[in-house]
Order: C-alpha cells, then structure tokens, then sequence
C-alpha cells in the first residue's frame, strides 16, 4: 500500500511535468473534436496521433493517445444533443434523451450534464482501475464468449426499453436490423450472404453508415419538409453550456453509481467496450426507473446513465491491457502497437519493470478526466456557435458532412450510398411511426451477438443449456429475463392497485 | 378505430412478414452447408427472420387489440406535422444526385452544385450568401479533409479527375 502511494506520488509530479502535461491537452482537445465530427471517429484520432509518438518517451505518447481516447469517447455526445447527429455508436442512448432536452430547451443544462457525468465517470473508474487492476483483471480473463453472449444479450433486452409505446414496433424494427447485419461475408463460416452477387455487398452493411443516414439524413429531412416551418428560418438562440449544480448531481447519484459500475465493468471485458456498456447501463436505467415511459422524451437519468458508463468503461478497458497485455478494444489496440513500439510488452511484468510508467498512466487519466471537464466547455461552445447558423445552411452542410462521414470509414463510394438510402429510409420510419434506435441497436450488437453466440455452439457441441450452467452466464441471463419481465409485472402489479382501489 | 385505418395500419406488418418469409427461403440457399454438428451460415439469419415474422405478429395483435379497445388508451400519437411534399421529393433527389455526381465529377465540383442547389430547395433566396458559402464551404472542407486528414475524396472521373488535381494544385492542397 505504502509502495503504490509512493508511486502514485512519482506518477503526479511525472504527469504534471509540462511536456505530459500539455501532452494531455493536446489530446483531449484533438479527442473531443475528432469525436464530435462525425465519420473522424475517436479510433482514427488515436490511429493519426501514433506517429507523432515515435519521437516521444513512452509516458507523453501514451499520455498524448489515453487523453484521445478520453476525450474522443465524450466528443460524440455534443452533437448528438445538439444536432441528433452522434458522433459514434457509443452516444447514440446519450442523444436519444440529450437532443429531446435540446427540444425541450434545457440544450445548455444537457450539455453540462454530460460533460459533468463524463468527467465523473471516467474519474472514478480511473481511481477504481489504479487499486482494483490486478484482481479484476483476472475475472474478466475467465469470460468465454459464452458469458460475452450474455453480456450482448443483456444489451439486447434494452429494446424493451426503447420500445415504449408498441414492442411490436420495436421488435420489427430491432430484428430488421439484426438481419441486415448478417448481409455479407459470414465471419464464422466465411459464407457469402444476402449479397445477390454484388461484390459491394460482400463487405457488408457498415452500422455508422446506417447510423449517420438514419438520425442525421432523416432528421434534416424532417425538419426541413415541415410544412408550418418559415423557410429560411434562423435559430437565433446560442446554448450555453451551464454545469450542473451539486445537488443536481447528488439527486443523480444512484444512477451515476450503476453508469459506473456497468461502465467499468463491460469496458473490462475484451471485445464488449463503451457501446454496449452505455446501450445496457441507458437499458437497466429505465428498468429501474419509476416513469420508464418517459425515457426517450429527454430525461436526465437517461443522459447520466449513458454517458457516466460510457467514460466508466475507458478506465475498465485500461485493466485488461495493463495487467495481461490483452487489448479490449481498437483503441486499446493502437495503444498496444504504442507501447511494443518504445520496447515496452505490456502484461504481469510491466508492473514490475515500469511501475512508474504504469502509475503515471493512471494519474494522467484521473487528471485528464478532470481537465475534460474544460476541454468539454471549450468544444462545447465552439459547436454551440454553429447553432446560430440558419437552419437551411446547417442542414446542407450536415448532409455533406455524412456523406464525408460515410466515405471517410473504409474511403468507398458503397458506404455513402448505403447512407443515403438509409437516410431516405430513416425519414419514412419517422412518418410511419417505426422506431429507429432499435434498428441502430440490432445493427450494431447483431454481429456481436451472432459471433459469440455460434462460437459458444461450436465450443458446446450444440448444448443450448451451457448459457445456464455458467455462473456468470446464468446470472446475466437472469437479469436480462428479469428486465424483460419488469414491465409486465409493473402492468401487473398497477392493475392489482385499481382493482384493489 | 375505422374499418378503413384498421386495414391500412395492416398493411406494413403484412408487408414486412411477407419479405422475412421471402428472405427466409433465399436464406436455404446460402452456399455453405454447415458441417457435423455445426450450425452453419443460415442459421443466424433465418433465426433472426422468424423473430422478425413473430414481431410482425405481435404487431398485427396490437393492432386488433387497439381495434377493440378504440379508446384513448389505444389511439396513436398525436397527428404528425403537414408535410411539404415537392420540397421534400427535391430534397430526396438531391441527397441521391449528390451521391451519384460525387463519384462522376469529383467531390469540390459535386459539393458546391450540392451546396448551392440544396440551400436554394431549402430556402436560402439570396444569390451572393447562396455563392459564397458554397465555394468557401467547399474550399473549408477540402483543407479540413483532404489536406488535414488526407482523405482522398473521389476526384471524378475522365477530364473531371484533372480538374481536381488543378483545383488542388491552386489551393496548395497537393
């Protein structure tokens, strides 16, 4: 104990050495911005600022890439509540209730309140992944895809979430979009699917295609097509960012707790990371919620939940790489190639060879999660200004940016095409009353679930009860059964009342 | 709920049922047999279309459940805002025809077209705003993307491509 203080203490003075400490700034400011531009996605921030650490020590680069990733995680939350338009698969719960709130007029409080709850998380599992790294390092290593599949599948359930008003609706529209993930090459059985011969096709349906056509296409399409909307309107109003006061904060503490408990957690666990971590914690929210139908029409838990998990999990995607060497996710990855390329092997050993490299990466994160909070206000003000663009100029210059977004993923024409389309498709959605943010969900845990899903039937010879015979697995499964079940037996339970009364 | 609306909000869950029965029977002919004691390539796919018919099921029961009930429980959403239908068909093309020329003409030349056109669709009447904003927002965007980023935005094709370059070449992009 005295020994990881006195480390703790070294990393300190180390971080606020001025070359790391303007290392921080640097990347958070790059991460922030690369995050709230859609199509430049967090993953690419930290894939352009590699280079520029091979003249560096090992401490600024990896400081340099942890701020981009801090940053880049929380980036995607300003335009999705100020334009509907989120910045990655990540934030797509966070604009679901931010932009509402924007609708709402409460844009500046939203804005701050994700910031606040950012910080916070990102805080907390930075202290939680300095003191708790080896041991749940090792509880993460023992998941199979088994207990992954339930992991996704607990993600799933939120559907039922967002399904507020029809569950038909909701399950048509998450199964649509389960089933268009599956178009392509089948990465199990390399089987070529739904293509009808088209080799564009072969590569599949990428999700930030759909997902930029469906909110942002659509949403212009809406907006603009509006009948009893003055042409050429301006919205004059600048937003603000307003911080959150403590009380508000403190009133949300329960639900900033479990966004951080869910946060740290799945970004623990290789391969899950920040969206499906902000999907289960905004779903287990309104589980837990006494008005869960209100969620979706701009309410705070849901903002909070989402965007403290969605930090939370930087700290937990930190554990698995420090302590065994595994990279979770891309972005931890890159960070990998970062540190094997100043000569370093990150694992078991690295605590013990490097202590003071590994301490200071731990207090550059909970300092960077502390400077974010400016970072955020910064960049936050700098979209809010384009609020006072009129709206007809905003509009187009939101669809050339998708179509720039979509291009910019894998540099193909295919993937702008495919978001055009569903963008077009996105706008009936709205007229016909077919819920988007299922399609987006099962877009994106689709292929997730089917890969864990049929590599756990391979494993188990067929035997669909190993999902109930792990423990983890099975108490996951509970969960998720239980959360299906909660609203049926809140119905239940309010009918009992008024027959009762 | 009227006999005519009942039928109507039938029809996109019969619509869909019928195109995942579709897609189910195309999913039989995916060419990988899956081996002994493997599940294979179509398993997934058609477990997701029978989700998709059972949901397309629990919809059309909704639907005859508010059918029965027809009250306030049950009625839908408020009524969506009137929509201008020419201004959205030329929005639609737009977003198409910008894709579409992207590739032909090269990005600068197709999103300043875009730029301008789609602006003027959208309600922006004055000539000079109208010209200045697409040409700087084209030349904003190119330095931001090309030069920064180095995405290589599609050039355009035959004497298009040589225009880019030329276009690059004046804006010291390249």
């Amino acid at each position: 104990m005295f020994d990881q203080v006195a480390l703790l203490g070294t990393g300190l003075i180390n971080t606020f050495d001025p070359l790391n400490f303007s290392m921080i700034l640097v990347g958070l400011v790059i991460g922030v911005l690369a995050g709230a531009l859609p199509g430049i996605t967090m993953l690419n921030a930290i894939v352009l600022v590699l280079p520029f650490t091979y003249l560096m020590g090992i401490v600024p680069s990896l400081l340099l890439m942890t701020s981009v990733y801090c940053g880049g995680v929380f980036g995607g939350s300003i335009t999705g509540i100020l334009f509907n338009i989120p910045g990655d698969p990540m934030n797509v719960p966070t604009t679901w209730e931010g932009y509402q709130l924007n609708k709402k007029g409460f844009v500046s409080k939203a804005l701050g309140m994700a910031i606040m709850c950012s910080a916070i998380g990102g805080f907390l599992s930075a202290l939680i992944m300095t003191f708790v790294s080896p041991p749940f390092a090792k509880v993460a290593l023992s998941f199979s895809s088994c207990e992954y599949f339930s992991v996704v599948f607990l993600g799933l359930v939120s559907v039922v979430v967002i399904g507020t008003r029809s569950i038909g609706s909701a399950l048509i529209s998450l199964f649509i979009g389960m089933f268009l993930a599956t178009v392509g090459m089948d990465e199990i059985y390399g089987a070529v699917r739904f293509t009808f011969g088209s080799r564009i096709m072969e590569t599949g349906i990428n999700f930030t295609t759909v997902l930029i056509g469906l909110f942002a296409i659509g949403e212009v399409l809406d907006q603009l097509s509006q009948k009893n909307k003055g042409e050429g309107e301006i919205i004059r109003t600048r937003p603000k960012t307003t911080l959150p006061t403590f009380g508000e904060i403190w009133a949300l503490r329960n639900t900033i707790l479990r966004g951080l408990g869910i946060g740290t957690v799945i970004g623990a666990i290789p391969g899950t990371g920040a969206t499906v971590s902000s999907f289960v914690s905004y779903g287990v929210e309104k589980q837990v919620s006494k008005t869960p139908e209100k969620f979706g029409t701009g309410v705070w838990e849901g903002l909070a939940a989402s965007e403290t998990s969605i930090n939370a999990s930087t700290g937990g995607a930190m554990i698995p790489l420090l302590t065994l060497g595994i990279p979770g996710s891309g972005a931890t990855a890159v960070m990998m190639g970062a540190f094997l390329l100043h000569g370093i092997q990150p694992g078991p050993l690295l605590f013990n060879k490097s202590p003071e490299a590994v301490y200071t990466i731990f207090v550059g994160m909970l300092v960077c999660n502390l400077i974010m909070i400016l970072a955020g206000l910064i960049t936050a003000k700098f979209f809010s200004e384009l609020m006072r663009v009129p709206e007809n100029i905003l509009c187009a210059f939101i669809i050339t940016f998708c179509f720039l977004g979509a291009f910019a993923l894998r540099n193909d024409m295919a993937d702008v095409w495919f978001m055009a389309i569903f963008g077009i498709t996105g706008y009936f959605m709205r007229r016909y009353d077919l819920p988007i943010p299922p399609m987006i969900l099962g877009i994106i845990l689709g292929p997730l679930s089917e890969r864990y899903f049929l590599t756990t039937m391979i494993g188990a010879a067929n035997d669909f009860t190993i999902f109930f015979t792990r423990p983890v697995s099975a108490c996951l499964i509970v969960i998720s059964i239980g959360l299906l079940l909660m609203p049926f037996l809140r119905g239940l339970g309010k009918k009992g009342k008024k027959a009762q009364a | 709920m009227k006999q005519e609306n009942f039928f109507k909000s039938l029809v996109g869950p019969l619509l869909i049922f019928l195109l995942a029965v579709y897609f189910y029977l195309l999913a039989g002919q995916i060419d990988a047999p899956p081996g002994p004691e493997q599940l294979g390539a179509a398993f997934w796919p058609k477990m997701m279309l029978i989700f998709l018919m059972v949901g397309c099921g629990i919809k059309a029961g909704e639907i005859l459940i508010a059918r029965r009930k027809a009250g306030a429980e049950a009625a839908p959403a408020g009524p969506l805002p009137e929509v201008n239908t020419p201004k959205l068909a030329a929005m639609i093309v737009m977003v198409i025809a910008g894709v579409f020329f992207m590739d032909i003409i090269g990005f600068p030349l197709s999103n300043f077209i875009f730029l301008l056109l789609f602006m003027r669709i959208a309600g922006l009447r004055k000539k000079l705003p109208l010209l200045l904003i697409s040409v700087l927002g084209t030349v904003f965007l190119l330095y931001l993307f090309v030069k920064i980023v180095y995405l290589p935005l599609p050039k355009g094709q035959w004497f298009f491509d040589d225009m880019t370059i030329f276009l690059y070449r004046i804006l010291h992009i390249i």
